[in-house]
């Protein structure tokens, strides 16, 4: 009974610690798993120079689809963007009577191949593009794709660095609390000595103490997580859940869970290993 | 020839408040030896104990046990080193939380005995100090000689090479005192070097052992059985 309160302390601790790390890997993981989502939805649009003659669109699209990277191009001409504008604006749609189709400029929509959507290799494109003359603007909605992965760099370097700090405290508190169970049998310790018990046979059971600790620990965190997890679709209001159910939340996957796991470990047997070599020294 | 068990060359310690404990002390007891150290209160018996123990480092002075050098540098085989000696202490550290069995057995598991193995020896080493009838009771209800009397059947179980006892019949009644000294009188026959260390007079005087008399922190003679310099302190007193 005497070992509880400590062992309670310590579990405590690396849940908590480990709860505040799985909820940001949780949310860079989701955020992540969305940038990929938007990013596999990227396509450019370069908008063609007025005047461009329909004999030059031709020749046009067969030197843009030779691009490297480059896997669909399709012509958008006027009144098709009249038309896909028809249709966005639905039944105000005649909010675009009396404008001519013409004033629209034509343009290519470029679909890229799997590879080039990302914002570093867009770019690559983007500046192939550019040296065509024909071609007025080129958009790719590069402002929004950066500022995401700007974000979610951010929350990653933030997960890291808070992280880091945890697991300096893990392993403080972790050693601290040890040695208060370790104290708590310090009679028992004090005979092992006096004996002759092998060091390894006095320490082992404080290493295997810290790595259940650990996994324990985690355990319980990755199990709070899911538990937050699920709560979260549970209050919802209605009118966010069709929005929502277009980002799909996903929790952590089983390989990111057994590293936390591991780490946890890792974590609690370093805490009591640091304790050991504080206090207990043969004497 | 026997080869030599202990040997202390010039030993000095002094604690850090400046109390000097043992002054230069040079001793060598042969394999095989019954050495009795007597002295009064505060001479110095426990300090040179726990120097044999390595349960403390002499301030100065170099100290072998068992063909280890407890005093080189970076001497780290401890726990060897009490593997050799049995030892009896006079605060007894035994475990509150134990029954007597268990105490004697846990010197035994913890060295690599099976549990049921340990228990046995236990069972017979209780026996061989009078405390068969005790052996399931919780450690705190015995009395404070028959917890001295687990302490040395402890000591005894593993058959050391070397036993070192403090005052090991310090709270024991005379009779109790002869049927220990008894076992520990056996235990050298059979070739067990034995220190003893006591401020009982009586007791010294009763057995033809090897003396060893030290007096505030300094040895005052060699082998030769002397002890009349030695105060005279009666158990129970």
């Amino acid at each position: 009974m005497g070992n509880l309160f400590p062992n309670f302390i310590t579990i405590s601790i690396i849940v908590i610690s480990v709860l505040i790390f799985s909820t940001f890997t949780l949310i860079a993981f989701n955020l992540t798993s969305l940038l990929k989502i938007w990013e596999d939805k990227i396509e450019i649009i370069a908008y063609l120079k007025q005047g461009t003659s329909s004999r030059e669109v031709e020749p046009l699209l067969n030197r843009t689809r030779l691009l490297e990277g480059v896997e669909v191009v399709r012509y958008v001409s006027p009144y098709d963007a009249m038309d896909f504008m028809a249709t966005k604006l639905g039944r105000q749609k005649s909010l675009l009577e009396g404008i001519q189709p013409t004033i629209l400029p034509p343009s290519f929509e470029i679909q890229l191949k799997k590879d080039y959507r990302n914002s570093t290799k867009i770019k690559e494109v983007v500046t192939h593009l550019e040296k065509i003359p024909q071609f007025e603007e080129i958009q790719y909605g590069q402002e929004w794709v950066e500022t995401f992965s700007v974000l979610v760099h951010i929350l990653r370097l933030t997960q890291w660095i808070l992280g880091g700090l945890l697991l300096i405290g893990i392993v403080f508190i972790t050693s601290n609390t040890l040695q208060l169970t370790i104290s708590s049998r310090r009679e028992e310790i004090e005979v092992m000595h006096w004996v002759g018990a092998s060091p390894g046979f006095i320490r082992v059971p404080f290493y295997v103490e810290g790595l259940l600790q650990g996994l324990l620990g985690g355990g319980l965190a990755i199990l709070f997580l899911f538990l937050l997890h699920q709560g979260l679709f549970l209050y919802i209001p209605p009118s966010m859940q069709a929005w929502m159910e277009k980002i799909p939340v996903l929790f952590l996957p089983p390989e990111t869970i057994a590293w936390i796991l591991l780490g946890g470990m890792v974590l609690g047997f370093f805490g009591s290993f640091v304790a050991s070599m504080r206090v207990l020294r043969y004497k | 020839m026997n080869e030599t068990m202990i040997e202390m060359v010039d030993v000095s310690k002094t604690y850090p408040s400046q109390i000097s404990a043992l002054s230069d002390i040079s001793l060598e007891i042969l394999s095989g030896e019954f050495a009795f150290i007597a002295g009064p209160s505060g001479s110095g018996k426990s300090t040179l104990l726990r120097i044999l123990c390595c349960a403390e480092r002499p301030t100065s002075g170099e100290v072998v046990v068992c063909g280890m050098h407890l005093t080189a540098p970076g001497f780290r085989r401890l726990y060897q080193l009490r593997r050799t000696m049995g030892i009896v202490s006079q605060d007894f550290k035994l475990l509150r939380d134990r029954t007597v069995n268990e105490n004697v057995a846990f010197a035994l598991e913890v060295t690599g005995h099976t549990r049921k193995e340990s228990k046995l020896k236990a069972s017979d080493m209780l026996s061989r100090v009078g405390l068969e009838e005790r052996e399931e009771d919780p450690i705190l209800a015995l009395s404070a000689g028959e917890q001295q009397r687990v302490a040395i059947a402890r000591a005894l179980v593993n058959s050391p090479p070397l036993i070192l006892a403090d005052e090991p019949t310090g709270n024991l009644d005379a009779k109790m005192t002869l049927d220990i000294m008894e076992i520990f009188t056996d235990l050298y026959q059979k070739g067990t070097t034995i220190v003893f260390a006591t401020q009982f007079t009586g007791l010294v005087k009763r057995y033809s052992y090897r003396v060893v008399r030290i007096l505030k922190g300094q040895i005052l003679n060699g082998r030769k059985v002397d002890v009349t310099q030695v105060p005279e302190v009666k158990p129970g007193e």
